[in-house]
């Protein structure tokens, strides 16, 4: 079950986005208004161009909206993510945020247990000895502690998106973003990674944003957004489960 | 091991176009540089073959082939320096060949004082060589002029400047570039020169010294001491400097030098292409790293890194295929001069070029965006 939190800890405040000029001009998000609490994991859905992969974007940092806030908690105070200078930015994102993509991008060369040191070492200034010690413990629980000497090609696809899990989680962020993490594993798999995703949420604390096409996801989700048209619409849970 | 040389390991087939490259460009500047020394090498061979440690010419004098007469008288200004044995008189000229079958030959004449001892007789002279020497009018050539002055030839007689030369024997390792040498007395070579020798007057005065160090200090002093009418070298200067004046003078040095930059460019850009397209294949891993708040410096690194690692593999490779070639080129009789200080400045030369061509690499890492990674 979700944590009961009453303060959100990122929100999304009347977002707009357009792409184009002219008459190709097209607003991907009209002031989308979302909030995010910690422990929770939230599912966006819509059909395809509706927008779900913008309005991670602007959460996450990585694209600016045209107007509107993103209010994110980092280190125990509110900050308006988009009024930060890049270069904060960048630390924010060091700090808060997670990424999981639907290709696992997991470097070829290294193993899944350096994939995930190298966010640590790299990102937090870990030591080896410190980079390792978490880097394993993370893999433990993803069920992949045979795997840490592994390279991606000697991974299957589940393993190898469950490797990038660990690469999003290893530094414990507040934030988890996740775009299509099913959409190229079997159901099996699937299921596997999206309760993953569930336990991170519960058992961290941490909020997950996860956009998906894929329905079967639905029962393992705390909220549920539909986005379309560039409009967002929170839907109950309930029929789903 | 780090994640560069991991990475460059894991896609050794992707990054061994860039490793060759250094490795062509290593060999080529290491090949020509060793060539060219190899080569410039003959024009010192006689401060290069006698074991003084101090050589005493004339002013300014560039090569040793360059020398002009100065008074025998100047021995006295070097006898009795403290450190300093006494010196001898040596006569180093070009002079007229006159074959025995017909046609001249410029030849460069070298007598010495012959004596056990003495520090002006050539070192591979043996002897018996040196004592038949003596004799008036013999001379010692090396093995590869022979043919080219005719001297096996059973016909004729053989003249320098007109007065006949007897050969009574040949050396392996003395050739020449131009004018073969001409091995014989100081006698010999003061009868041969005639009136082209002014009386009394030498081209060189040679001395050894107690220590190498003496020697330096003193052909300083005498260089101060005297800089208008003599010079003072130490046989390693005098040496170099003979080296350096026909390398700058032929422009075999330019020569060379615009091959070498030809072939560090293309070196260059092949080994840049190769880190280009190697870290714009992993972009995508990149950008996550990028998303995920590290800095784009840290990936700058890792590429830098990279052309390091490239340039240092490139060089390992490229170190036994020049002492290959060398062997081979030794086989020709061809001398390829690899001392340290070539296989030292080729290393940093090629990995300079190596970093180089990372720093150009890196526009690849400019154009990953985060955001590529959402569709």
């Amino acid at each position: 079950m979700p944590a009961t939190t009453t303060t959100p800890s990122l929100q999304g405040v009347k977002l707009v986005k357009t792409y184009g000029d002219g008459d190709a001009r097209r607003t991907t998000l009209h002031e989308v208004t979302i909030d995010l609490f910690p422990g929770e994991l939230v599912l966006l859905m819509g059909p395809s161009g509706s927008g779900k992969s913008t309005l991670l974007a602007v959460l996450s940092g990585l694209l600016e909206p045209d107007s509107g806030q993103v209010m994110a908690e980092d280190d125990g105070r509110l900050r308006e993510v988009w009024q930060l200078t890049p270069k904060e930015r960048e630390e924010y994102r060091r700090r808060n945020t997670g990424f999981v993509f639907q290709g696992y991008n997991l470097f070829p060369a290294l193993t899944a247990r350096q994939q995930l040191e190298i966010v640590l070492k790299w990102g937090s200034g870990a030591t080896s000895g410190e980079a390792r010690q978490r880097a394993d413990d993370m893999l433990d629980k993803l069920g992949l502690a045979k795997n840490k000497s592994k390279k991606p090609a000697q991974l299957s696809g589940g393993e190898k998106q469950r490797v990038a899990i660990g690469r999003a989680l290893v530094k414990n962020p507040n934030f988890v973003f996740a775009d299509e993490p099913t959409s190229a594993l079997d159901w099996e798999n699937g299921q596997k990674v999206i309760e993953l995703l569930r336990d991170a949420a519960h058992e961290r604390k941490a909020s997950i944003l996860v956009v998906s096409h894929d329905h079967r996801i639905l029962p393992f989700v705390d909220v549920y957004y539909h986005l379309e048209d560039g409009h967002l619409e929170r839907r109950p849970l309930a029929a789903h489960h | 091991m780090s994640y560069a040389l991991q990475t460059l390991w894991h896609e050794r087939t992707r990054y061994a176009s860039g490793v060759l490259a250094v490795t062509f460009s290593a060999v080529l500047i290491a090949l020509q540089c060793g060539l060219l020394l190899g080569l410039f090498k003959i024009t010192s061979i006689p401060v290069d073959n006698t074991t003084a440690d101090l050589w005493v010419g004339s002013t300014a004098v560039s090569s040793v082939d360059l020398g002009k007469p100065i008074p025998n008288s100047y021995i006295s200004r070097v006898a009795g320096l403290p450190g300093v044995k006494m010196p001898e008189q040596y006569i180093a000229n070009f002079a007229n060949f006159f074959k025995p079958t017909g046609g001249t030959e410029l030849c460069f004449l070298l007598g010495s004082l012959l004596d056990d001892g003495t520090s002006g007789a050539a070192t591979l002279l043996s002897k018996e060589q040196r004592e038949a020497l003596t004799m008036p009018y013999a001379i010692v050539v090396d093995e590869s002029d022979v043919k080219r002055l005719s001297l096996d030839s059973k016909d004729g007689e053989p003249k320098i400047n007109g007065k006949k030369v007897h050969l009574i024997g040949t050396v392996k390792g003395l050739k020449s570039l131009a004018a073969p040498w001409v091995f014989c007395s100081l006698h010999t070579a003061r009868q041969l020169m005639g009136q082209m020798l002014p009386p009394d007057h030498v081209t060189y005065l040679l001395a050894r010294c107690d220590s190498p160090q003496r020697a330096k200090e003193v052909a300083s002093e005498l260089r101060a001491q005297y800089p208008d009418d003599m010079v003072a070298y130490t046989a390693e200067d005098f040496s170099f400097r003979s080296r350096m004046y026909w390398l700058t003078r032929t422009k075999a040095g330019l020569a060379i030098g615009y091959a070498a930059l030809l072939g560090l460019i293309v070196g260059a850009v092949i080994t840049a292409q190769t880190l280009y397209s190697a870290t714009a294949a992993n972009a995508k891993e990149f950008a996550i790293l990028l998303a995920l708040g590290i800095p784009r410096w840290r990936i700058s690194l890792m590429v830098i890194t990279q052309s390091f690692w490239v340039g240092i593999i490139g060089i390992a490779i490229a170190y036994p295929v020049c002492v290959g070639l060398r062997s081979i080129a030794m086989q020709f009789n061809t001398d390829v001069d690899m001392r340290w200080e070539i296989l030292a400045g080729t290393a940093t030369i090629t990995v300079g070029m190596a970093l180089i061509a990372g720093t150009l690499a890196l526009r690849s890492v400019k154009q990953i965006e985060p955001m590529n990674l959402l569709r």
